[in-house]
């Protein structure tokens, strides 16, 4: 492959593979707008969309791409649960005790999955995946081109919902001054719970997407959830467009690293990067999130 | 009454090899006593300083290597690898102290874990140093004489006392930092940072220095994790579940008291083992929900709730 090729292959993996961290990182920091959760758990909501996808092709022959239209919905019906019988009693108690509280949510998700489903790795092989689409010689798994799609697709309908509507705008409002909203007639645990599922929807959806793209393992949320971190640090917490822009950028550290720096330290990238944002640019590299 | 209680419950452990053969059991008692170390370990710096850190794994597995490395490549006896290997997670401790304690609250958890992990992915690729994912492997220990007879290393008897001597050396190192000055800067953070700056604590210096006793500790019981289980590799000694494992004993059984984490680690290390001798996986399951259920119901842990208890049966 020439210089050229290999450059433009990696930037393409990098911003597929981003808009997919985008997603997770969009339904981490609207959850923390709102409700000033660092939730630990996100990455095993992730990991149950993923589930979720592999069973329904296994079971019922459907494909990921269209199992989505269900795992969506539950996925928020799951989230809204989550947050009113186990997260509402405890977010009084302050961040670091939700922080435990995720992480103890996280570890039990994790686990009852590893026991139900075990340790082994699956994988998800569709029919018209075999070979990567050739465009201009470079190579673009279908897969993940779809989920690509349909990534943008969902992101962008979310971002119109949080502008245009009066729901998302009491979302924002919340996530700007929850006490203000609250005084403007906001119902705030309503808007809570809503985000909630709102952020284990997209966290859902992304894992139906990733399913053909990744192998699946019980324990794959906690990966997934650390990323996530780097990716809402990046854009700065609570932004939405900082989380997108985390993301995609996310993608093309870890993708281009791989090439130009080292395969076997392309994650370390990303921790790296975090790290120094955390120390100097705390409110993140867009300078638009709340520290 | 709380001294003798204390001498009591020490002799009932002494005693415990002596009054049973059963492998299991003994197994048992030892994985309860590791963990106790690394409970008490992350507590002085989770529960007296209220810093939570995600990332002690680090620490752990810094000890592992250093004392398998040093016996393999060195042919250093693994109880001096212990030691060292303490001493050198302590130094390690001061960089990431550095970096880590420029954040507060949840930030500094964050910045610990992404730590950790940076640890465990150079641990996985550094092959010359830690022979990479493969691990490294103690076949035979060194001969190891006692007066006229030799030291039993099959059996697990040595490997109790040497643990529980660590256990009892921690816990005694707790008792001393919670009635140190030290240990009274650390409650003045925990409780407001700003105003214990105002007062004239030097916080940071606080902190570097719990961090580095907590990391002491924490890399003595990741040596004896090499000399115990003769084998090491970055997925069992720095994952993020074994630094989550540690916090978890440490709440549940109570944060910031001497007792609360060998409690916790009873509880939850027994609860845990005899769920994966049946089941073989997902026992942390139970550490997951009893997490839950003490941060909703049971803040000051277990510990603290039979103290509290104890107390108002008192006053009755």
């Amino acid at each position: 492959m020439r210089p050229v090729e290999t450059f433009v292959q990696s930037l393409v993996s990098g911003i597929l593979t981003g808009s997919l961290y985008a997603m997770i990182g969009v339904g981490l920091t609207v959850v923390f707008g709102v409700m000033r959760i660092i939730n630990l758990a996100h990455g095993e909501l992730v990991m149950l969309g993923m589930y979720g996808a592999f069973w329904s092709l296994v079971l019922w022959k459907l494909d990921p791409f269209v199992s989505i239209l269900l795992w969506t919905p539950v996925m928020f019906l799951v989230g809204m649960l989550i947050y009113r019988f186990l997260l509402k009693a405890i977010i009084p108690g302050g961040e670091l005790n939700t922080l435990l509280y995720t992480a103890g949510l996280s570890l039990l998700i994790a686990n009852l999955a590893l026991f139900v489903w075990t340790g082994d790795y699956r994988t998800i092989k569709l029919s018209y995946a075999t070979l990567p689409m050739r465009p201009f010689g470079i190579a673009v798994p279908i897969p993940l081109a779809v989920a690509f799609g349909i990534a943008i697709l969902i992101t962008g309908a979310l971002y119109a919902f949080l502008t245009r509507t009066d729901l998302g705008r009491a979302i924002r409002a919340t996530s700007q001054n929850a006490e203000a909203a609250a005084l403007l007639g906001v119902n705030v645990d309503r808007i809570s719970m809503v985000t909630f599922g709102l952020g284990s929807a997209l966290a859902g959806a992304a894992g139906v997407l990733m399913a053909p793209s990744l192998y699946l393992y019980p324990t794959v949320g906690e990966i997934l959830v650390t990323k996530c971190f780097v990716i809402v640090v990046l854009g700065g917490l609570g932004s939405v467009a900082g989380a997108i822009a985390g993301g995609v950028l996310l993608g093309l550290a870890e993708s281009l690293g791989a090439v130009y720096v080292s395969v076997a330290y392309k994650d370390t990238i990303g921790f790296v990067i975090f790290l120094l944002v955390l120390l100097f640019r705390p409110s993140g590299l867009l300078g638009v999130g709340k520290s | 009454m709380r001294r003798a209680g204390a001498l009591a419950a020490i002799a009932v452990l002494l005693a415990i090899p002596l009054l049973t053969a059963n492998q299991f059991l003994l197994h048992l008692g030892i994985t309860v006593l590791m963990w106790t170390v690394l409970g008490v370990a992350w507590n002085l710096l989770g529960g007296y300083a209220g810093q939570v850190s995600f990332g002690h794994a680090t620490f752990f597995g810094v000890g592992a290597y250093t004392m398998m490395i040093l016996f393999l490549k060195l042919g250093l006896a693994p109880w001096y690898g212990m030691i060292l290997g303490g001493m050198l997670a302590a130094l390690v401790s001061l960089p990431v102290g550095y970096i880590c304690f420029r954040l507060r609250g949840p930030y500094f958890s964050l910045a610990t874990l992404a730590v950790a992990e940076i640890v465990r992915l150079v641990a996985l690729n550094w092959e010359a140093l830690t022979n990479g994912p493969v691990g490294l492997l103690i076949t035979t220990l060194p001969r190891v004489g006692l007066g006229s007879r030799v030291l039993n290393w099959e059996s697990k008897a040595p490997f109790f006392y040497l643990v529980a001597t660590l256990a009892l050396g921690a816990m005694l190192a707790t008792r001393w930092l919670s009635r140190s000055r030290l240990g009274a800067y650390l409650l003045a953070i925990r409780e407001d940072e700003d105003t214990a700056e105002s007062i004239g604590i030097d916080t940071v210096m606080a902190k570097v220095t719990v961090l580095a006793l907590s990391a002491f500790l924490a890399g003595v019981a990741g040596g004896f994790y090499g000399l115990y289980f003769r084998y090491v590799d970055p997925d069992a000694v720095f994952p993020i579940a074994l630094s989550v494992e540690m916090v978890f004993i440490a709440v549940v059984g109570g944060l910031a008291t001497v007792e609360g984490p060998v409690i916790g680690a009873i509880f939850l290390v027994s609860i845990g083992e005899l769920f994966r001798e049946r089941f073989l996986v997902g026992h942390l399951i139970f550490y997951g929900l009893f997490m839950m259920l003490t941060i909703r119901y049971l803040p000051e842990g277990i510990w603290g709730g039979l103290r509290r208890a104890f107390a108002s049966h008192a006053s009755a």
